[in-house]
């Protein structure tokens, strides 16, 4: 590389670091000095074996929100919407304008659009910061699991050179690499099906998602995620919040297999009616 | 030679092989002396890897009672046949245990049902059109249970094993369960928490992985799959009890058995012994089953049309 060139790269480089570290709104900032108190496994590595969770409402909302009151007038308090900072870097997401607009209307239909209503699978990044637990399993040689409470998700994180993924999923394909003590997750195959949040945020089949596992401390991952999709978004964007460590005495995934929650919702006007059935009372929805 | 004429001869090999290896999954103990496995940098056997579950062995020794359909050829003159039926299967031609049945206690290789299971199970599947609590779990995409999703289901039969220290775990293809054992002693959780595939418990002894699962809920079924037979759907109580044992005898293969016990659905204990094969380039696809479950709906308005029409008639 000529000498000129060198250089102009340099002080791009930099400057995007600069800008980084700007607009870091939150949490462990990037390139702080590693604690030595951080886990790590027989070969060096990080050991981020545990159950992990997020505290923190980015599932209802990945930006800026205030409390509000919940979807069931007779739920009073309970599933009112907690209030929260964005997790997204700058608090923009930089929707293109069509894709502005069916957000709105997602958000306005949260309940007959969201994915989660059905218990369908949550996709990345949102299985990490869904209001359950998650277990990493990092193996002696390779590969590593993550296993999600909700729905009973998980993905293997294959390390290494892989495949393109030959189908579009809702857990994508998940490729892994160490950067120093990061945790690198290569993200693709996503299908278009699943949602960031309950507020109506989405993406297409375009969808790229890069996410960072950093270990902080024994007890707390700095996780960040770029988010990639030219379908839906002008630019790349980020998120980025910490995960906490379940520290409870014998803790462990417990089940959290929804399906049979949803099967009245979804099938109930299918059932054959023996007379004896106990008539639900009717709710009242202030949304739709 | 026909297709047909080859899984004809197969089986009749398959017949004589069982007459003379009968006992074959009771030298497992034996086997493992033979070979020392891997071990994991934590000092457990090495039981990581993509493994499948294909066998082209019957669940269980057929019997003239059962449903016709579900078997195939007539070799021994009884009219009871050889094999599952050729659709219960899509690998006629590979792993073959070299029994009867994967069912290897009792002798007669028949699961002790009691009729009142049996009833219900019957019941239920007369009824899928009427209430999807009617179907199997897995129809449902609830789960196909444990130790139900490790029986064969002719599918989706991928499974890996992940090891590490304090755990193992085991990622299933067919409804994409991820089942976390832990190894640490630990007691099990308390009985009001039912679960669908009851609390898991591991501890190894010599090179065999045992597991001791209690805990679960009684809206499950021991086995989902049609490949399972007449055990499919049969129901299974909170006090079912399950001891899984997992010993690597080979390189390529672990010999997985698991007795089942639920005094409430069978008469007596009873245990399946069963080959998991290493397939280092089987691809696990996501199985991702409630999101694209067009059966339940679809039988259950089949149901309510049928309904509808035998009204219309009545009216008439």
């Amino acid at each position: 590389m000529q000498n000129w060139l060198k250089g102009a790269v340099i002080a791009l480089v930099s400057a995007a670091g600069t800008l980084a570290i700007s607009q870091t709104i939150r949490g462990p900032v990037e390139g702080r000095t590693p604690d030595t108190r951080v886990l790590r496994t027989a070969d060096g590595k990080p050991n981020l074996n545990g159950i992990w969770q997020v505290v923190g409402s980015a599932n209802w909302n990945l930006q800026d929100h205030q409390a509000r009151t919940g979807p069931v007038l007779e739920l009073g308090a309970i599933l009112a919407v907690p209030a929260g900072l964005s997790v997204v870097e700058g608090n923009e997401i930089p929707y293109q304008p069509w894709a502005a607009a069916r957000q709105k209307e997602n958000y306005e239909n949260w309940l007959s659009r969201d994915p989660e209503v059905k218990c369908y699978l949550p996709g990345l990044p949102r299985a990490t910061y869904m209001p359950y637990p998650f277990q990493i399993l990092q193996t002696g040689n390779n590969d590593i699991l993550m296993a999600y409470e909700y729905a009973s998700a998980s993905r293997v994180i294959k390390m290494g050179k892989v495949e393109p993924p030959p189908v579009d999923t809702w857990m994508g394909q998940s490729a892994g690499r160490w950067e120093g003590d990061t945790l690198v997750v290569d993200v693709t195959g996503l299908n278009d099906q699943t949602w960031f949040d309950r507020a109506g945020n989405f993406h297409s089949e375009a969808l790229h998602v890069v996410e960072r596992f950093t270990p902080v401390s024994p007890d707390l991952l700095d996780y960040q995620v770029t988010i990639e999709d030219p379908k839906v978004f002008t630019r790349p964007w980020k998120i980025q919040m910490p995960l906490y460590r379940r520290q409870d005495k014998g803790a462990q995934l417990l089940e959290f297999k929804c399906v049979e929650f949803v099967e009245e919702m979804m099938y109930g006007d299918l059932r054959k009616k023996t007379g004896k059935e106990k008539p639900f009372r009717a709710a009242r929805l202030r949304w739709p | 030679m026909s297709l047909a004429l080859a899984a004809l001869v197969t089986a009749a090999a398959l017949v004589a092989a069982a007459s003379q290896e009968q006992t074959a999954p009771a030298n497992t103990a034996e086997l493992a002396k033979n070979w020392t496995p891997p071990r994991t940098p934590d000092g457990q056997p090495d039981l990581q890897g993509i493994w499948t579950n294909y066998t082209s062995t019957p669940f269980e020794v057929p019997d003239k009672s059962d449903t016709p359909e579900l078997y195939s050829g007539d070799l021994d003159g009884t009219g009871r046949g050889t094999g599952p039926a050729a659709f219960l299967t899509d690998s006629s031609d590979r792993q073959l245990t070299k029994t009867t049945s994967l069912v290897v206690d009792p002798p007669n290789g028949r699961v002790p049902i009691m009729p009142w299971a049996e009833e219900r199970r019957n019941y239920k599947l007369a009824h899928v059109q009427d209430d999807w609590e009617n179907h199997t779990p897995w129809e449902r995409c609830i789960t196909r249970g444990v130790p139900g999703g490790l029986f064969p289901a002719g599918y989706g039969s991928g499974y890996q094993i992940l090891q590490s220290p304090g755990y193992v775990a085991i990622v299933y293809e067919m409804i994409h369960e991820a089942r976390i054992i832990p190894l640490d002693g630990r007691p099990h959780v308390g009985a009001s928490v039912r679960l669908w595939n009851g609390d898991s418990r591991g501890h190894w002894e010599g090179n065999t992985l045992v597991v001791d699962i209690t805990g679960y809920n009684d809206k499950g079924t021991v086995a989902t799959n049609v490949a399972t037979q007449r055990v499919r759907a049969i129901p299974q109580s909170e006090e079912l009890h399950v001891v899984e044992r997992f010993t690597r005898v080979d390189e390529n293969t672990i010999n997985y058995d698991v007795v089942v016990d639920d005094p409430r659905v069978f008469t007596s204990p009873w245990k399946v012994a069963m080959p998991l094969r290493r397939e280092p380039d089987y691809q696990l696809f996501e199985y991702a089953c409630h999101e694209g479950n067009h059966a339940v709906p679809n039988t259950l308005s089949a149901g309510r049309a049928r309904d509808k029409a035998a009204r219309g008639a009545k009216a008439q």
